[in-house]
């Protein structure tokens, strides 16, 4: 394989080391180092797209993050990527791409049809056309063949198989840009003892500049040998090539994103695809260059051409020669150099044509090239790649025609403020360089070199190392005295404005922005049409709205509109700039939080237990908590019935590790519970525990849980598993800033504990085999609590033992330090094995609470109940306070047909539906008033029924009364009683036996 | 190649939160009595005795964490009452937090990657400790010495997850798990 394009030598690519790669089906070669548009280039691949709108040709165009055109199609599979700009794409061994928006071949586009009509097709033409007939129905329709037509590339449609990392970074100084300015700065701020970190876009080091002399050395010298490695070694400075600093955020926070393996064949698999860098700078410098910018003549988009600077960087950068016979259209001193540089590569630069009037620079010049001055191009020509130019003075008169394969186009440079403008700065428009400048921000960041609208090497270096300086001042260092990096300084010739020349015809496209198609043209439409401002032009037209945000074109664009309407070019401003500076992959946006862990997962010190014997999970909160555990050809609904007719009949165990557990010290922790519960608290005993209910301050219910007394100051409060966070969070903000008087200490022991439950009729058998106290209920009645140690494999294991009951049956909770929580499950498993006791799961425990009318927080208590719609009104102790009682008498709440808490039971033997409105008549026509709704709902293995709990208008007066309870979404309408919500042991004997 | 990250699980046998007001001599007596050490005063400081670590937690909550076995509950219902008279309260944590050892050259960088907090060890010195996330897990962060070493602390139900992120992490500068 040759590539007939590749100078001898010269370049950051290593010629020992070429690279296979793929472009539409066809193998080419490269050389790493190389990015894909500079391979392309090399093999005389010049055409990569179709246009967006029109379908017209396209090649390279820049070299770099501005490109407009060259976006390409990456890789295959679930690794296929929209949209990659081959231009800064870097080459590896094997890569795939294939062009995008055309069929059936770039070649050859049918598409291309557009560009034939395109006066049919004018600016705001969707706007004006796709309106009618006037019912959004037609415009998703229409959308619908829009979209295929002007798409882009594809996103993969498997799941993204790379991780991605997100990754905090600290410093004094963040140096944006790898330049030779940036470096200058990083030295400088390194030398100060600051702490750097160094973003560079690319994968080497080095920015505009390339022949120059620093410090006596090559430039490649100074940069790569030198300061680099200086960095590197010598100081603390992170150097992060293939890094674009993406956004700048309040208080000096910039996100950065690294390509850690996307120039990898392979990517290790221990590697992140791509890491997110949360830069907190003291300081920043921004460093970050300038964009070239294009001048608008007819036909300025064929392939071959591309903007001046580009053309030198794959002569210089890259050693590929983009072209055989070039003209250059300039407006400016750099442009002239490059040409210049052209030249020695081989390249037959056939004209130069310069807007400006002859200047020292290009007498020098015209002894070897053709300088055509106060000249411009009118239009290029050529099908799919530019053949020749017309070249005419500005004055007017006869157009000449030049041959040539590649047009090399500067209509100057404008700073790439992105960052500066997204950190609050102003900016200022530079006459002198046709080009909005930093002028000052609120945040400190400092700009330097060309971002700074400074673009001569010597003078960028000092201003560099001064903005090295400054940055580490006002991070709070001094600064040694340091000599600034020394260039040679070059007098220029000012530029002239050039951005678009005169008009040839109507038909002509001189395009201001390639990505999006917009053309002079569509400018002096939407100017007619009163689109003026640049934020109305740039929507009705859709300048700058592509994937490169305009880089290239936005400046064009707005200077055409100030031409247009003879205002200067500040009084139209710019559009405002937005993150990120460049597109980041989705995927690196969450980071590690994708799937599985978009949340963190806990799990109860008995999951592994749990797991092996088959237990299905569900999510409460964070937790993983057991559902069931069904057992061989049993379903979960199977599992859980009989899980809960095991508790009524024999003897079940529950993992109650997940609820809130909140311990409270101090002399007034009776009082602190008068305040936050509706009932009364200083009558508690030690040794004793008691149900709660916590209050909003609105009167709505908040909370409920049991508080037990360990000892004359020292109380366990419980809440329920999904509440924890929230109750510990308003007893630490009542205790330091509404009560600060009150002794009270709190701290969550949620973490200290496992929980089991043990429920029912034989669960004081198991528990007197089990611990090493009496159990009697003469010794420990209902509602007791104590301390006891419960005999394991190994030590005997210290537990807190708690006499309370959620299922209805007779119940204990057994309370051990998490450490040894499964030690002591086994224990009780074991102990329970000849009473016939089953672990059972969180189905089964709704189902026993459901058929005790047990509320939960969440269902029955949703956020609108109060304590009497719950059944509870008796609990409010009328002789104390308690947050939300005095909202407690409005008007709503106690209406006589507030929604009240009842048992249903479905006749007819169907299912209860799920999520069910409760009416009187299901026939009536919609909407079909509301009586009230079903809260939970279960079959009850022990009553052989479908039972729920709903709230229901005026519902403790109706029990007996017969309504309808319909769902819509499942279609189901049943017929069921209203009753007490307590269906088993109404008296609560069980409790107490 | 630079040294390997090592992680490691540290046994936490004993620890407990201390709360009260530190400048009550009857309360940091009782705690000096009961635990033979003072408290650390300073934000995010730590003072280390012969047996225990204490960690400033808040202006008044602190966490004890004990260099060597011992039953936490031994004597725990005296200390508590102790502490409780003089003002102060005393909670019982041995088993409810797990904290990994991370050391290694680039142990800032493995933990870099869930927290937001400056580990540089201009910023954060040998003795220091910080409350921050870990991801979106609390975490409780601590510089024993002045290599480059850290400890992390998180609630025992989270530490699964924790571990996992660490180890993910650290796979890229090659690691030790013990």
């Amino acid at each position: 394989m040759t590539e007939p394009f590749r100078l001898q030598a010269g370049g950051i690519v290593d010629r020992s080391r070429p690279l296979s790669f793929e472009y539409d089906g066809v193998a080419y070669q490269g050389y790493a180092g190389d990015t894909l548009a500079s391979a392309l280039l090399a093999n005389g691949v010049h055409l990569v797209a179709r246009s967006f709108k029109y379908h017209r040709p396209r090649g390279i165009f820049s070299a770099g993050a501005e490109e407009p055109n060259a976006m390409v199609q990456l890789a295959r599979g679930a690794r296929t990527e929209p949209n990659v700009r081959a231009t800064t794409q870097e080459l590896y061994d094997g890569l795939i791409a294939s062009s995008q928006n055309c069929w059936p071949s770039v070649r050859f586009d049918i598409g291309a049809i557009n560009n034939a009509v395109s006066r049919l097709i004018p600016a705001g033409f969707y706007y004006k056309t796709f309106m009618w007939p006037p019912t959004p129905k037609w415009w998703l329709r229409y959308e619908h063949a829009i979209r295929r037509a002007a798409g882009m590339g594809r996103s993969a449609s498997e799941p993204d198989p790379d991780q991605y990392e997100h990754r905090y970074a600290h410093c004094d100084v963040l140096v944006i840009g790898g330049g030779a300015t940036g470096l200058a700065s990083a030295r400088a701020a390194a030398h100060a003892r600051a702490r750097v970190i160094v973003c560079n876009e690319n994968h080497w080091w080095g920015g505009g500049s390339f022949d120059a002399e620093i410090d006596n050395r090559p430039e490649s010298e100074w940069i790569a040998e030198k300061t680099v490695r200086e960095l590197r070694d010598r100081f603390d400075v992170t150097l992060l090539p293939r890094t674009t600093a993406f956004g700048y955020y309040d208080g000096n926070l910039v996100g950065a994103v690294e390509r850690v393996t996307d120039h990898f064949t392979t990517a290790p698999a221990h590697l992140p695809r791509q890491r997110v860098w949360k830069i907190r700078a003291k300081a920043v410098v921004l460093a970050s260059g300038a964009i070239e910018r294009p001048i608008a003549y007819a036909n300025n988009d064929l392939p071959g051409t591309m903007l001046a600077g580009a053309a030198r960087t794959y002569v210089k950068r890259y050693g590929v020669r983009p072209g055989s016979r070039a003209v250059i259209f300039a407006n400016n001193d750099g442009a002239l150099a490059d040409a210049l540089a052209l030249q020695a590569a081989g390249v037959q630069v056939r004209a130069i044509v310069d807007a400006r009037p002859s200047s020292p620079l290009s007498r020098l010049i015209a002894n070897r090239i053709p300088v055509f001055n106060d000249a411009e191009i009118l239009a290029a020509a050529g099908k799919q790649h530019v053949e020749s130019i017309d070249v005419a003075p500005l004055a007017g008169g006869p157009a000449q025609t030049i041959e040539c394969d590649l047009v090399a186009v500067s209509g100057g440079w404008s700073p790439a403020v992105h960052l500066f403008s997204q950190a609050r700065g102003k900016l200022r428009y530079d006459d002198a360089i046709a080009a909005f400048v930093p002028e000052a921000s609120s945040q400190p960041i400092f700009p330097a070199g060309a971002a700074n609208g400074c673009f001569d090497l010597a003078a960028a270096l000092i201003e560099a190392h001064n903005a090295g300086v400054a940055a580490s001042t006002r991070a709070g260092l001094s600064a040694p005295v340091l000599e600034p990096p020394h260039a040679k300084r070059h007098a220029r010739s000012p530029l002239r404005p050039t951005w678009s020349v005169r008009a040839r015809s109507k038909s002509d496209k001189c395009f201001v922005d390639l990505q999006n198609d917009v053309t002079v043209n569509d400018i002096a439409l939407a100017a007619r049409e009163n689109y003026q401002s640049i934020e109305h032009l740039k929507r009705y037209t859709t300048l700058g709205m592509g994937t490169d945000q305009g880089k290239t074109s936005n400046i064009v664009g707005l200077a055409v509109m100030a031409q247009l309407l003879d205002v200067p070019i500040p009084r139209v401003g710019t559009t405002t700039f937005r993150p990120p500076y460049t597109p980041v992959t989705l995927g690196a946006i969450p980071g590690h939080e994708v799937g599985a862990h978009v949340e963190p997962t806990r799990y109860s010190s008995i999951h592994d237990w749990h797991a092996t014997r088959g237990a299905r999970f569900v999510n409460a909160g964070l937790w993983k908590r057991p559902h069931s555990y069904p057992r061989s050809g049993e379903s979960e609904d199977d599992a859980a019935n009989r899980e809960a007719r095991n508790v009524r009949n024999h003897v079940g165990v529950v993992d109650v590790s997940t609820l809130g557990k909140i311990e409270l010290q101090g002399r007034d922790v009776a009082e602190l519970l008068n305040r936050v519960y509706i009932n009364k608290w200083d009558t508690l005993a030690v040794g004793r525990c008691r149900y709660g209910v916590m209050l909003r301050e609105d009167g709505i219910v908040m909370d409920d849980g049991t508080t037990s007394r360990l000892s004359d100051t020292h109380y366990l409060m419980t809440t329920t598993t999904v509440n924890a966070v929230k109750v510990m969070q308003q007893l630490e903000y009542l205790l330091q800033a509404e009560w600060p008087e009150l002794d009270v200490f709190a701290t969550s022991v949620t973490e200290q504990w496992t929980a089991a439950a043990l429920s029912g009729p034989n669960s004081r058998k198991v528990l007197a085999k089990l611990v090493d106290i009496d159990v009697s209920n003469e010794a420990f009645p209902f509602l007791a609590v104590g301390t006891c140690n419960v005999r394991s494999v190994g030590e005997p294991i210290p537990a807190r033992l708690f006499r309370m009951s959620y299922s209805g049956e007779m119940a204990y909770e057994i309370h051990v330090p998490a450490d040894r929580g499964r030690a002591m499950w086994e224990a009780v498993i074991e102990a329970g094995e000849e009473f016939g006791l089953m672990p059972y799961g969180t189905e089964a425990m709704s189902t026993l609470r459901i058929e005790k009318g047990h509320v939960v927080i969440g269902a029955e208590g949703d956020g609108r109940t109060t304590a009497d719609d719950l059944g509870m009104g008796k609990l409010v102790n009328a002789k104390k306070w308690c947050i939300g009682k005095p909202l407690l008498n409005r008007s709503a709440l106690t209406a006589p047909d507030r929604w009240q808490l009842v048992g249903l039971t479905a006749l007819d033997g169907a299912p209860m539906p799920r999520a069910a409105k409760l009416v009187a008549d299901p026939d009536h026509a919609a909407p079909n008033p509301m009586l009230g709704h079903v809260t939970s709902w279960c079959f009850s293995p022990n009553l052989d029924a479908w039972i729920a709990l709903a709230l229901l208008a005026d519902g403790r007066a109706r029990h007996g009364e017969t309504v309808w309870a319909v769902s819509p979404l499942v279609n189901a309408r049943v017929r069921v009683e209203v009753g007490s919500p307590v269906f088993i042991d109404p008296e609560g004997e069980r409790l107490r036996v | 190649m630079s040294d390997p990250i090592t992680l490691t699980e540290v046994p936490i046998a004993a620890a407990w939160n201390v709360q009260g007001n530190a400048s009550r001599a009857d309360f940091t007596d009782q705690v000096s009595l009961q635990f033979a050490t003072s408290l650390p005063t300073a934000p995010n400081t730590t003072v280390r005795s012969d047996a225990l670590t204490a960690f400033w937690l808040g202006p008044r909550s602190w966490l004890l964490v004990a260099h060597r076995p011992e039953s936490p509950l031994a004597d725990f219902t005296h200390k508590r009452d102790a502490l409780n008279r003089a003002g102060g309260a005393l909670f019982d944590l041995s088993a409810s937090r797990v904290a990994y050892q991370i050391a290694g050259e680039h142990a800032a960088s493995v933990l870099a990657d869930g927290c937001p907090l400056d580990l540089h060890q201009r910023t954060f010195r040998a003795g220091d400790c910080a409350q921050s996330l870990f991801g979106r897990v609390n975490a409780l962060l601590y510089k024993p010495d002045d290599t480059p070493t850290f400890i992390i602390m998180v609630a025992r139900s989270f530490a699964r997850d924790v571990w996992q992120a660490l180890r993910q992490t650290a796979a890229q500068y090659g690691y030790r798990a013990q």
